[in-house]
């Protein structure tokens, strides 16, 4: 039998995103939820009864279908479990990009694995990815399950940085193909601004910046809620600041020319958006007006929404590349990758690279001023890349990786984890290192 | 729940999203079993094309998957099958689905593709019963996996199937042992009396079978034999939810060997925390010796 297709799995804080690589895209992206029957949401993880054959009142009955109940097997995952939400207790096993409650989100995998892609796990290599900084620990604790659980051929963790790098080399900006960058990596819960130099995270200048994607539709949300005449339907409300969010968003270069813009013209930049009450199914319309401009505009004015972060964006990045070691500030400005569904808006690749270009020359400019016009700096190039692949960069990254030759030489197998044990997944062949 | 479906939701849903958005793709899917699907435009957006490969086809066609083939998808498929695979289907985007309101049919309908060419041996042993045998017909085997095989046969009053299933892990063998057992136990319950009789076995082949060659002698492989009586098939819906059922049971039994898995993991992972917490409490309090050292 050929080898079948790798399966690459990117599990996010908010949303999973799973398929087979060798696709442009992920075939399934649902949320990162798992309803269960289990009393008692979120907190410390339930203990499962114990089966009743192990204790020592052990009933008269002959099979053990009828001693033990099947609540363990009682879930849904993803958008059913949101729509179960009634009678099931929804936890969120990711927090923070890293996996919080083992338990469910063992049973998340097996549910991903058989019932969504319906491949059996013992014929596939995986790719699975992690975050910046994750520790050894959770990777153990992942090749665990893998490996034994669903006794998987072969399995490579990435760090999503790293992926998000490698899909930028689609774009017909990116000449050469480094693995030397800046990635701005903002999903739904938190941005993160990573350095990446020829492959390796430069943890100590890791930042995270409180904004993402559900910040901004919540300051959507309350921006409609303070202009809007018709009432939208209190339940819809938080879906139609998103989907106003991703349809009419964009960044402006200036935002007092912007708002002048929209005054003189308002019947050329207002827009209607047309929403169904998902109650009543009767349709009403909705204005759109500097919502579209100002939503992604926190980014770079946090200051309109927060009040305890206050660094723009572009700041953000020229600490990151300023605290990175000195010989790879060049490649990490020349290399500026962006990925993550918040990331998305027009031109907000643009006016990144402006600002943050303004930051810098303004710097270079003070020093050669400083130094009485004697020291004439070599002008540095400061280039952001958007492309077309930036909503599911990290995934992407993945299937390009899992589709070369070399992924089943880098990738560990059953048999080197029964030779080792866990500890093997400390261990990157890429980098030959432990991490 | 954890129930499977018989068609491939992952199909499905690329389909139907196709549907509705015309543009390039080329998607590449698998199933269980081996089964890879294919999903691309080669000539114009408008031209959507799906391939199937199936490791055993050769096989299921001699028990008539082409036939099957033809029966239910014979307006979509395509003049040419694509090199390396085994089944296409072509759809015109422009005016296949004549309502949008078909698509989810339509999709759901290719969605059973490989559940359509799966069931033709099953369908054959059936249509044998039909013409009442005298005695028993003849053996089918299906390889549906590497080494793995489905074995059909026909009798006077009853359709037996025969899995020979391998676990490659010792811990997956036990627990495939068990839960099999098991399955042959809760038969007994009042409540599901109608439920086809299951005979499972570890290494030993079942009589029926027991002439054949190549038969793998392993502690790893076991056999299940359901017995499906007329009650079973006569009934024409019946008949296809007994197909359906039985052509997951493979997938089940190791899907459910994997949830036993990680219910025994939790179970472990509530139990180390116990004794940990026990562990915590249990060590000498270290402040005293501090305190000395300052005192003096």
């Amino acid at each position: 039998m050929s080898r079948l297709a790798p399966v690459v799995i990117d599990n996010g804080t908010g949303y999973t995103k799973m398929g087979f690589a060798g696709n442009s895209g992920p075939q399934f992206v649902i949320p990162t939820v798992i309803g269960t029957r289990e009393a008692g949401a979120g907190g410390a993880p339930n203990v499962p009864k114990k089966p009743a054959f192990l204790s020592s009142s052990a009933s008269a009955s002959s099979h053990l279908a009828s001693k033990r109940g099947i609540e363990d097997l009682d879930f849904y995952i993803g958008d059913k479990a949101l729509s179960n939400s009634k009678t099931y207790n929804l936890n969120y096993p990711i927090r923070h990009g890293q996996i919080d409650n083992w338990d469910h989100m063992e049973r998340y995998w097996e549910q991903c694995i058989f019932k969504y892609l319906r491949c059996e796990p013992e014929d596939h290599y995986f790719l699975l990815t992690e975050p910046p900084l994750n520790a050894p620990e959770n990777r153990e604790n992942t090749a665990e399950i893998f490996f034994e659980s669903f006794n998987i051929q072969g399995l490579y963790i990435a760090v999503q940085a790293v992926l998000a790098l490698a899909a930028s080399w689609t774009s017909d900006k990116v000449t050469d193909q480094t693995l030397t960058g800046t990635v701005i990596d903002s999903g739904d819960g938190v941005t993160h601004v990573i350095p990446v130099a020829e492959g390796y995270v430069i943890g100590s200048s890791i930042r995270h910046i409180p904004i993402a994607g559900r910040d901004i539709t919540a300051f959507v949300q309350q921006l409609l809620r303070e202009h809007q005449e018709i009432a939208i339907p209190p339940e819809d409300s938080l879906d139609v600041a998103r989907r106003i969010k991703e349809q009419y968003s964009y960044v402006c270069p200036d935002i007092v020319k912007e708002f002048k813009r929209f005054d003189q013209e308002p019947h050329k930049y207002f827009k209607q958006f047309e929403a169904v009450h998902s109650g009543t199914q009767r349709p009403y319309t909705v204005d759109v007006g500097y919502e579209r401009f100002l939503a992604p505009e926190i980014f770079f004015n946090p200051e309109i929404v927060s009040s305890d972060f206050l660094t723009p964006l572009p700041q953000v990045v020229d600490q990151v590349i300023q605290t990175s070691p000195i010989d790879t500030r060049r490649g990490l400005y020349k290399n500026i990758v962006l990925s993550g569904g918040s990331t998305m808006f027009k031109d907000f690749g643009k006016r990144l690279q402006r600002d943050i270009k303004h930051v810098v020359d303004g710097r270079v400019q003070l020093s050669e001023d400083q130094s009485g016009g004697h020291l004439k700096a070599k002008p540095i190039e400061v280039n952001v890349i958007a492309h077309k692949k930036q909503r599911h960069a990290v995934w992407f990254g993945g299937s390009l990786m899992a589709c070369t030759d070399q992924f089943y030489t880098i990738s560990h197998t059953k048999a080197e984890y029964e030779e080792y044990g866990p500890s093997i997944a400390r261990h990157n062949r890429v980098f030959n290192s432990l991490a | 729940m954890i129930l499977l479906e018989p068609s491939s939701y992952i199909l499905e849903e690329s389909l139907l999203q196709r549907f509705t958005r015309y543009e390039a793709v080329d998607i590449q899917l698998v199933d269980f079993d081996g089964v890879r699907y294919h999903l691309s435009t080669p000539t114009s957006r408008t031209e959507l094309l799906l391939s199937m490969a199936v490791p055993c086809f050769e096989e299921l066609v001699s028990h008539g998957a082409q036939d099957i083939i033809q029966k239910e998808y014979s307006a979509h498929l395509a003049p040419e099958v694509e090199q390396g695979y085994n089944v296409s289907l072509k759809f015109d985007l422009e005016n296949v689905p004549d309502d949008s309101g078909k698509y989810p049919a339509l999709a759901k309908r290719i969605g059973l593709l490989k559940r359509n060419v799966f069931a033709a041996p099953y369908e054959k042993a059936f249509k044998e019963w039909e013409t009442e045998l005298q005695e028993p017909g003849s053996l089918m085997t299906i390889h549906y996996r590497e080494e793995e095989a489905i074995y059909i046969r026909a009798s006077e009053d009853r359709v037996t199937v025969i899995f020979s299933t391998l676990f490659k892990e010792e811990m997956d063998r036990i627990f495939g042992r068990v839960f099999l057992q098991e399955f042959v136990d809760a038969r007994r319950l009042a409540s599901i009396q109608n439920a086809p009789q299951v005979l499972y076995s570890n290494r030993e082949p079942p009589l029926e079978i027991r002439h054949l060659p190549n038969l793998k002698d392993d502690e790893s492989v076991g056999y299940v034999t359901f017995v499906l009586f007329p009650r079973h098939f006569e009934h024409p819906e019946v008949r296809e939810k007994t197909i359906s059922d039985i052509q997951l049971f493979r997938d089940y039994l190791h899907y459910h060997i994997k949830c036993s898995k990680a219910y025994m993991h939790s179970r472990m992972r509530a139990r180390v925390q116990d004794f940990l917490k026990v562990l915590n409490r249990a060590k000498p309090e270290r402040t005293t010796s501090n305190e000395k050292k300052l005192a003096r």
